[in-house]
Order: C-alpha cells, then sequence, then structure tokens
C-alpha cells in the first residue's frame, strides 16, 4: 500500500515539474524593440475617483501617446515607508526605468540611491536628488477660482459661512484652504471658511460627517480638500451648493454642482516619459501653473451665474498673464497679524513659514485651528 | 434647537449606526448558537458591493430595485458565512482562523475588491439610494423630527429587526432552543434538537444581516463604492454584541451609541469646541467601555454569567460509539 | 426517525504519521486547483500565474529579500499566537502587542541611539524595550482572564483598536517624543522621528540574487522558535502548559497554577509580538509609523495566526510558513497591477487558508461512508490492525 502511494506520488511530482518547466515565466517577450517600462505608484485605489484617479488618466493618456514603445503600469494602495519600498524593489526586478510616485513622503534620499538606474518622479514633495525631480503645480490658482464660485454661491444665499472639509493639517492643504477663502472672500467679502479636518486624504463617511457638522454649524455652501465625493452627495440631499476637488464630480452632485480644481497630469507625464527615453531626462523642480495645462477648472454647474462666471474668466485671464496672483501681500492671518507685506509675493520654496511650502497658518477668515 | 450638538450627535449616531446595528445583530445570532464569526468585516464588504451592483444593473428607479439590492446582498452575505459555516460547523476548524480566513478571503484586498473593481463600480454615485422621505414639515418637529423622522427606511426597517429577533430569542420554542444549543451543546443534542442545523441557520442568518449592514453604508450612508467602504465597522460591529451583553435590544443602544461618538470629533470640531485629543478618547471609548462591560459580566458575584453563550467558540462534536 | 446520513465523522484514534505531512501538501495542492480555476474563470493563464507567483516570490533578483522582509513580522507573530493557542489561551492581540512593541522599541532606540554603527548595547535595549511593551499590553487580557476569567479573546482583540488608536495618536495627533518636529520635512507631513544610525539594526549580507540582506529580525524570529520548541517540549512549564490546555481541571487536579501559568503564557506571547514591533521599526521602518495606512493595515497580527494555524502551532513549522505566506504576499503585491486585480491576491491566498484548515479535519477524524444494504466502506485506507 505505502509502496503504491510513493509511485503515485513520485509520478505527480514529475508531471509537475514538467508542466512547470515548460511555461516560461511569461515575463519575457520576443519584441523587436523592447518597450519602455514606467510604473506610477499611487496612495489609495487608481478609481478613487479623485486624487490617483487623475493620475491615472495621466498614465493612460502616456499610454495612448506612445503605444507599443512604453508599457505602462500602475501600483494601487501602497504606503508610504516600507510598502513602497518592496515595490520599488520588485518593479525594479522587473525591468522597469521609471517611477512617477504620487504621493509625499514616498520617494527618500537611500531608496533612490539603492536604485541608480530609476529615475524617481515625485508629486508634492521636496527632495531633488540626480535621479529624483519633484513636481507639483498651482493648484492654489484654481482653487482660489473655484472659491470665487462659492463665495458667490453664499452671497447669494446671505449668510456667511462656506465649509471646507479638509484632510492633513500640512502646508500643502493649508495653502489649498487660504487660497479658498482668498476667492470667496472676493466674492463674499466678509465669508468666513469653517474647517473641518478628517485626518484621511479618502474617508467618504468621515467626509459625509465632516460635511454634515459644518452644515449643522451654520454653512450654506460646502468645498474640499478631500478625494472623495461624499461631501458634494451630502451637499445635494440637503439641496445646497458645492465645490469639489480633485476631478469633476458633477455626476455625484447635478444640482449642488459648482466647480471645482481639476488637475491634469497627462502632459506633463508624457513630456517626462518621452525625455527619459530619448536621454534629455534631467532632475528638477517642476511647478506647473494654468497656462501649462497643469490645472485648470472643471466645467460649471447650473447654479453659477453669467456674472460669476465672467468674473471667474476675468480673474484667470489675469493670473494667466502675470497680472494677479493671490498669494500676494497684504495677507494676515487669523489673529489679524500682517503676515505677508504689501506687494510681496509669496514663492513656492523660499520664506519660511512665508513661503507656499512652508505655510503653516491660515489667512483671516478662516474658522479652525491650522493644527489638525 | 434641531441644530444644538446634542439633537445633531443622536439623530447622526442614528444614522452612522444602522450598519453596525444589522451585523452586530447577525453576529449575535451566529455567537448565540455558539459560533464566533470573525469573518463579519468580510461579509459587510461583499454585501455591499453586491447590494450596490444590483442598483447599478437595474436602472428603475423604484423601491422595488432597493428591496430587491437588499435582498440580494443579503443572499451575498449569506454565501460567505455559507463558506465559514461549512468549515466550523461541519470540519470543526478552528472558528477563529476560519473566520479572519474568511476576512482575507471576502475583504479588502480580495473577492469584494475583485467584483467591485471587475464590475466597474467605482467612481460613480449610486443610481438609486435611500433617502429620508417622510415629509419636511415632520423631520422638522423640534428634537424628534431630525433624530426619529429624519432618517430613511432601512432605519426603519432595522428596529423592526431589533423587535422582531428579540421576541424570537425570548419568546419562541426555537429561540429558547437557540439558548440551550449556545450554552451546552451536548445537553441541546440530548434534548433532540439538531445541534448543526441551529448553527448552520444562525450564521447563515448572521451572514445575511451582516450584508445587509454593508449594504446600508452603499446604499445609504455614503452612496458610492470604493474598496473598504466599511472601514473596520464589522470588527466594531463584534465588539458591540458583548458590549450590549448579547442582547438585541442593547445592540440597538450601543450601535447609536458608537455612532454617535465616531461622529463627536467633527461636529465639535465644527462648533470650534476642543476637548484635548478628541478623536483619541471618543474611538477609545467604545472599545474600553466594551472590555469593562465584559470585566463585569464575567466576574459575577454568582456563577451565573449573564451573556455570554458558554459554548461560544467551541466546536461541537457528538460522540459516537 | 431522523433519516441516518449516509456519511458518519468518526474521530480517530490514532494519527498515522504520514497523515500529518500528507494533509497539509494535499490541501494546498487542492486549494491550488481551486485557484486555478477560479484564474481561468478571470480570464488569466493558471499555470503562468503560479510560475510568475513563484518567481516573485523566490527566484527574481531581490526578491528574497523582498519575501524576508515580508516574512519575519509574520514570524514573531506566528510565534506569539502558536505559543498562547498551544495553551488554549486564544491571544488574538499580537497586533496590538505589536504596536506597543514598536512604540516601546522606538522610544528606547530614540533615546539611547546616537552616531556610528549599530551598537550592540542599544539594539539590545531596543530588543528587550520591545518585548516589555508587548508583554505589558499581553498582561492585560491575562490578567482579566487569570482574575476575572474574562474571555482572552475578546478583550485581546478589543485592545487592538485601542492600541491602533494611540499608535496614530502619538504620530498624527500629538507633538510627541516619537513624532519628528524639526527641520522642514516634518512640517510637511506628519511622520515619526527617524532613528539614530546606532539603533538602527544590522543584517546579514548574502551574494545571492545580486545581494540580499537577512535581517537582524528574521535571525531573531529563528531564536525564538528554538526557545519557544524547547520550553514546550523540554521543560516541566512546558508540560504544565500542555496539561493546562488539554484538561484544566486535570491541571488543578495535579497541583498547576493555573493563574501563574495564564498569566506567563500571555506575557510571554505578547513579549514575542512585541519583539517584532521593535523589529519592524528596528529593521525595516527606522521610525515609527503611525500612519493609519501604514503598519496598521498590514495586519501582520491577525496573519500570524493563520500561519500559526497552519503550522499547527509547532515553532519550526510556524517559521517555515511564515517565510511562505510572506513569499505569497510579496508576489502577490509584485503581481498587483492593472492587469492583474488586487482582489484576486486575497482571493487565492483565501482559498489556500481555507483548504489548509478544511484539511485539518482529516487528521483528526476519520469519514465514514455507509453504502445500502448495511456494508459500511470506510472513507479512507484501514489502518493496520
Amino acid at each position: 500500500m505505502m509502496r503504491r502511494k510513493t509511485a503515485l506520488a513520485v509520478l505527480l511530482a514529475a508531471v509537475f515539474a514538467l508542466v512547470w518547466a515548460s511555461v516560461g515565466s511569461g515575463s519575457t517577450t520576443g519584441n523587436k524593440a523592447k518597450p519602455y517600462k514606467v510604473a506610477w505608484i499611487y496612495v489609495g485605489p487608481h478609481n478613487d475617483g479623485g486624487w490617483s484617479q487623475a493620475h491615472n488618466a495621466g498614465r493612460l493618456y502616456v499610454q495612448k501617446m506612445l503605444g507599443s514603445k512604453v508599457q505602462t503600469t500602475y501600483k494601487e494602495n501602497i504606503a508610504v515607508g516600507s510598502q513602497f519600498n518592496q515595490t520599488v524593489a520588485s518593479l525594479a526586478a522587473q525591468g522597469y526605468k521609471m517611477i512617477f510616485a504620487t504621493s509625499y513622503g514616498y520617494v527618500t534620499k537611500s531608496i533612490a540611491k539603492k536604485y541608480p538606474q530609476i529615475k524617481f518622479e515625485q508629486a508634492t514633495g521636496t527632495l531633488v536628488t540626480k535621479n529624483v525631480s519633484e513636481y507639483f503645480g498651482r493648484a492654489e490658482d484654481t482653487i482660489f477660482l473655484s472659491g470665487m464660485a462659492a463665495g458667490a454661491a453664499a452671497k447669494a444665499a446671505n449668510c456667511k459661512t462656506i465649509g471646507f472639509v479638509v484632510a492633513y493639517a500640512i502646508p500643502e492643504v493649508i495653502r489649498h484652504t487660504n487660497a479658498f477663502t482668498l476667492g470667496a472672500q472676493r466674492t463674499d467679502p466678509g465669508a468666513k471658511v469653517k474647517i473641518v479636518w478628517t485626518n484621511s486624504w479618502f474617508a467618504p463617511a468621515k467626509e459625509k460627517q465632516a460635511a454634515e457638522s459644518l452644515h449643522a454649524a451654520g454653512a450654506c455652501v460646502l468645498g474640499q480638500n478631500v478625494d472623495s465625493p461624499a461631501t458634494g452627495q451630502y451637499a445635494e440631499s440637503v439641496h445646497i451648493p458645492w465645490v469639489g476637488y480633485d476631478s469633476d464630480s458633477a455626476k455625484f452632485a447635478p444640482k449642488s454642482w459648482l466647480t471645482a480644481s481639476v488637475y491634469n497630469w497627462g502632459p506633463y507625464y508624457l513630456k517626462r516619459v518621452k525625455a527619459a527615453m530619448n536621454g534629455t531626462w534631467h532632475s528638477g523642480f517642476y511647478y506647473g501653473t494654468i497656462n501649462d495645462g497643469f490645472t485648470k477648472l472643471a466645467p460649471y454647474g447650473p447654479g453659477v451665474t453669467a456674472k460669476t462666471k465672467q468674473l471667474i474668466a476675468k480673474y484667470e485671464k489675469k493670473i494667466e498673464n502675470g497680472s494677479f496672483y493671490e498669494f500676494t501681500g497684504p495677507l494676515y492671518d487669523q489673529s489679524g497679524k500682517l503676515r505677508v507685506k504689501k506687494g510681496v509675493k509669496m514663492q513656492v520654496l523660499k520664506g519660511g513659514t512665508n513661503s507656499l511650502y512652508g505655510m503653516n497658518w491660515l489667512v483671516k477668515g478662516v474658522i479652525g485651528s491650522p493644527k489638525g | 434647537m434641531n441644530n444644538s450638538l446634542a439633537v445633531v450627535l443622536i439623530a447622526s449616531g442614528v444614522a452612522y449606526g444602522t450598519p453596525l446595528l444589522f451585523a452586530s445583530l447577525g453576529e449575535l445570532l451566529a455567537e448565540r448558537s455558539g459560533v464566533l464569526n470573525l469573518g463579519v468585516e468580510g461579509m459587510m464588504l461583499v454585501g455591499a458591493v453586491m447590494g450596490f451592483w444590483t442598483v447599478e444593473r437595474v436602472h428603475a428607479t423604484t423601491a422595488f430595485t432597493l428591496v430587491l439590492a437588499l435582498l440580494i446582498a443579503a443572499l451575498a452575505g449569506a454565501v460567505m458565512a455559507a463558506i465559514l459555516a461549512f468549515l466550523v460547523v461541519t470540519l470543526r476548524a478552528n472558528q477563529i482562523v476560519s473566520g479572519l480566513a474568511l476576512t482575507i478571503f471576502a475583504g479588502a484586498a480580495g473577492l469584494s475588491s475583485y467584483l467591485g473593481n471587475n464590475l466597474n463600480l467605482a467612481d460613480r454615485p449610486a443610481r438609486h439610494s435611500f433617502q429620508a422621505f417622510l415629509p419636511n414639515s415632520m423631520q422638522n418637529w423640534p428634537i424628534v423630527g431630525p433624530i426619529l423622522f429624519g432618517q430613511n427606511a432601512l432605519v426603519y426597517f432595522s428596529w423592526v429587526c431589533v423587535v422582531v429577533i428579540a421576541l424570537y430569542l425570548s419568546r419562541t420554542r426555537l429561540g429558547l432552543n437557540l439558548r440551550a444549543v449556545g450554552e451546552s451543546p451536548a445537553a441541546a443534542d440530548t434534548m433532540g434538537i439538531n445541534v448543526t442545523r441551529y448553527r448552520y441557520v444562525h450564521v447563515l442568518v448572521g451572514g445575511a444581516f451582516a450584508g445587509l449592514g454593508g449594504a446600508t453604508i452603499t446604499l445609504a450612508i455614503t452612496p458610492q463604492w470604493v474598496s473598504g467602504i466599511t472601514e473596520g465597522a464589522g470588527w466594531i460591529a463584534i465588539a458591540l454584541v458583548i458590549f450590549a451583553f448579547w442582547r438585541p435590544e442593547l445592540c440597538l443602544v450601543g450601535a447609536y451609541f458608537f455612532g454617535a461618538l465616531q461622529a463627536l470629533a467633527p461636529q465639535l470640531q465644527a462648533r470650534n469646541i476642543s476637548l484635548g485629543p478628541t478623536v483619541l478618547w471618543a474611538n477609545a471609548l467604545p472599545y474600553l467601555m466594551t472590555i469593562a462591560v465584559l470585566v463585569v459580566v464575567s466576574s459575577g458575584t454568582t456563577r451565573r454569567r449573564l451573556g455570554a453563550p458558554a459554548a461560544l467558540g467551541v466546536a461541537y462534536v457528538r460522540e459516537e460509539h | 426517525m431522523r433519516p441516518r446520513l449516509p456519511v458518519t465523522i468518526e474521530q480517530r484514534l490514532r494519527r498515522p504519521r504520514w497523515l500529518a505531512v500528507a494533509v497539509p501538501v494535499g490541501s494546498v495542492i487542492f486549494a491550488f486547483l481551486v485557484a486555478a480555476l477560479v484564474l481561468v474563470a478571470t480570464g488569466h493563464g493558471p499555470v503562468s500565474t503560479y510560475r510568475q507567483l513563484f518567481d516573485a516570490a523566490f527566484v527574481e533578483k531581490g526578491s528574497l529579500d523582498q519575501t524576508l522582509i515580508a516574512a519575519t513580522p509574520l514570524a514573531f507573530t506566528g510565534l506569539a499566537a502558536a505559543a498562547a493557542f498551544r495553551m488554549k489561551l486564544y491571544n488574538i492581540g499580537a497586533e496590538g502587542q505589536m504596536y506597543m512593541g514598536a512604540i516601546t522599541g522606538a522610544a528606547v532606540g530614540l533615546y539611547l541611539g546616537g552616531r556610528g554603527g549599530p551598537s550592540p548595547f542599544v539594539i539590545a535595549a531596543m530588543v528587550v524595550a520591545g518585548g516589555v511593551g508587548g508583554m505589558a499590553w499581553g498582561l492585560i487580557p491575562g490578567i482579566l482572564r487569570a482574575f476575572f476569567r474574562t474571555s482572552e479573546i475578546l478583550t485581546s482583540l478589543l485592545l487592538n483598536y485601542v492600541a491602533g488608536l494611540f499608535l496614530t495618536y502619538l504620530i498624527f495627533d500629538s507633538e510627541s517624543y516619537w513624532r519628528q518636529t524639526k527641520g522642514f520635512n516634518a512640517t510637511v507631513f506628519p511622520t515619526g522621528k527617524p532613528l539614530p544610525p546606532s539603533a538602527i539594526w544590522p543584517g546579514l549580507s548574502f551574494n545571492l540574487q545580486g545581494g540580499i540582506v537577512f535581517p537582524l529580525g528574521a535571525g531573531l524570529a529563528v531564536l525564538v522558535a528554538v526557545l519557544l520548541w524547547f520550553l514546550y517540549s523540554r521543560t516541566r512549564f512546558g508540560f504544565e502548559a500542555q496539561v493546562l490546555g488539554d484538561s484544566p481541571r486535570a491541571a488543578r487536579y495535579a497541583g498547576i497554577r493555573v493563574r501563574r501559568k495564564i498569566l506567563a503564557v500571555m506575557a510571554f506571547s505578547g513579549a514575542i509580538a512585541g519583539l517584532g514591533g521593535a523589529s519592524q521599526v528596528g529593521d525595516f521602518s527606522h521610525a515609527l509609523d503611525g500612519d493609519p495606512n501604514g503598519l496598521q493595515l498590514r495586519g501582520y497580527g491577525y496573519t500570524g495566526i493563520v500561519v500559526a494555524a497552519l503550522g499547527r502551532y509547532n515553532p519550526f513549522a510556524v517559521v517555515v510558513i511564515a517565510f511562505l505566506i510572506g513569499g505569497l504576499q510579496n508576489a502577490g503585491a509584485a503581481l498587483q497591477g492593472p492587469s492583474f486585480p488586487s482582489g484576486l491576491v486575497g482571493v487565492i491566498q483565501g482559498i489556500i487558508l481555507f483548504a489548509a484548515l478544511g484539511g485539518e479535519l482529516l487528521t483528526r477524524y476519520r469519514i465514514r461512508i455507509h453504502l445500502r444494504g448495511g456494508r459500511r466502506v470506510s472513507g479512507r485506507v484501514p489502518e493496520a490492525a
């Protein structure tokens, strides 16, 4: 009995080994020209309807424009830290030459040093080395414009409070909050913006709770700097206007939708991938603008009046030709102290807490703590 | 008055506590039969995705659509529970490990995510969802307006479920038999009660309720689907059953309490009230209180334990000669 | 009269040796077959997928490195679970105990560490601190069980959440000792303070696959496994613990101090998990990771329980299985992408676990099939008389 069993086991093992060996690992194909391998790494799901989805749209744009010359892939739900490092290691082993890391903190000096053959492009960060480049852009410009739409809606509703759902108390979000508030104050002078922190980029239930709490505390217009449209769905259910973020989410709140600041990553991605492929890639710090198509406003909803649209268009043109910049002094903080002198324009990196990347104070008119 | 913190918190507690209530009712039934179901989170996620899928497929925006979605969500949860029941009741596998395996299988990195992504359910609003439906005049009545009348049909249905289950457990023969199965399966067996069948039925029904709880999130609270949308509600439901002394009516109280605690931090923020690390203690409080309840319950001066079914977690094997 | 089922399940009187190996292997093969059906149904070739999984886990350049990184925490939590489960003390709190060990280990590393290469003194202190942190957290359910007879399953589970909330609080909601507060980057996003160089755990470098590093934590895990094996099979403590697990009443009659045993085992189990937490900080993250989407989402504590179950609570088997499951996790992450949906990995892992768990039955019980006409045919090979 035992002998029959062992014979059977040996036979099975032999069959197994035969099948195994006959199947290649499947990763190499006999193409004439090897496609250039580029990977994107997302902090959330690729179809979150927000931040990561916009990056994925950029990836698909590159894939479409370059066809068989590139092979693109993405890894989603990758946390900052060792999970990112592991992902990079496996991508490196598969021959990927370029990685777009779409969240702050992903790329560290050590990981860049470990893989000198890979070109790293990181979004929203500050580290620049021989093979690490940074990119982000002036979303604050379009957020300012979207704030104008919110202010106009608040003025029409004759209440002075706008609710703003925010994620983490970091300079990026603080600067966006400030831009939104400055915009709202253009169309509704004296408007107040109340903020609630959710401590997450993407958390539909928390965002809805934040929206509810803001509404209960008196907000009659809602805006956000988080990634899901939950705030908008709530706004629609209580019939108040809503400004979104990251993507055109009008379908989630057809009547409440005003507009949103939208990222358009495709053109930058295409430019950089092409440069990497033909050897002209250099690391640097890219800060996109409306002019080069990096950011724009999503189409308006039914609640935006023609007058408001004209006004926003006017400011947009001024931003594009440089005659207006929302972060020009005089700028006061919440306690009334003058932080930026008249005529001074805030810089991206220079200026400590008066720089865009170091801003840790909220402008006058924002109600809430900048500490989270 | 209806915008005061207290009213808003209670109303929020009711709304956000409803998925917890459904899931905990299901877990209660399973545990009463002696099976510790640690796969609730996975069952909720599968119910959430399948309920949402139904609404997307059936284009009509009628009440029938929503009812169908609930049925399918419940069925999906029950199917997942069937896997667990087969493993722990028939195959006598370890209940804890099997439940965890089910969470891995069906959870946010498993089947539910696979189904949602393959069926293209992300980044779209639900075609139809549960909304508050009572006339606005009623919803605006002081205090009871938002708390009782401003809720959607699922909330009201959950109240019916609580009553039905409470009556079932305390007044019907089947319910009393269930007690025996959970306390001492051997004794129940000699009384002629089919322990296996009771366990199967209650684990499956438990899974169905978990599926309903998941559907509550994707069809009522945040009418959209994304991977992992329950964000740990299943685990909270397990704690909730303990907190409620394994009694359905206390599940309701507990669910609303936990729900209100979740809403506490944003509400305080919006009103600029700062109570220190609110997020930390508001979120930790339910668990700490549950532990306290557990200690009290299990160290009673009288030997009789007030809640936990004695045979919870132990596989039943009938000795045959 | 209730109809008699044609199949009955009887407990085995003896467990043949070969069954202990054949069943797990058989169930894993069965699982791969079922998973293959799933893969075919979803449009992926099963054999090529398995080949890709295997390569990504063990063969490709750098894969062993990543597999070791994934396997090390699983080995610790698996051993922690095995230590307790063997005595029928169901400690589900390895997750929270790991967080606490990370907190205490990081604190000691930050405090004692300084410049220069890895210091054995600092690292030893971190190891001890991690163990103490986990032990303290594990003693809470232990005390509640020993003195109040509260179910350790439920208390340890609930404490996981509390530990997770506390961990996030330390980095995200407070200016705690663990949080990085200096420097420009600190203002941009909440992160943990990086460990000084002398507190970073070294690894053993091998010239395999282009250079892999065997983390110190992995070595410690193997040591712990040896210790655990020795404790349970060669000491009186272990013997008494086994008796207690099999029959508390018998243990009491035999004069075994039940309370002390419960406390000791929970403390030991918690300490192992805590050590895993210290390893996470010292070996891999080099700072305290409080991100709710970071360490807390990996589920090492819960997966460790499954690893322990698959290894039948035998310490050496647990380490081997941790390595295999670590490879599976690593491969799944590597495979994930537009053409291979991430959900599929969990589905396959789940199927493997189900099959392995279900196979448990076959070692403990025998299935008898009754044919009509009274003739009984056994569903398994009859054992030699």
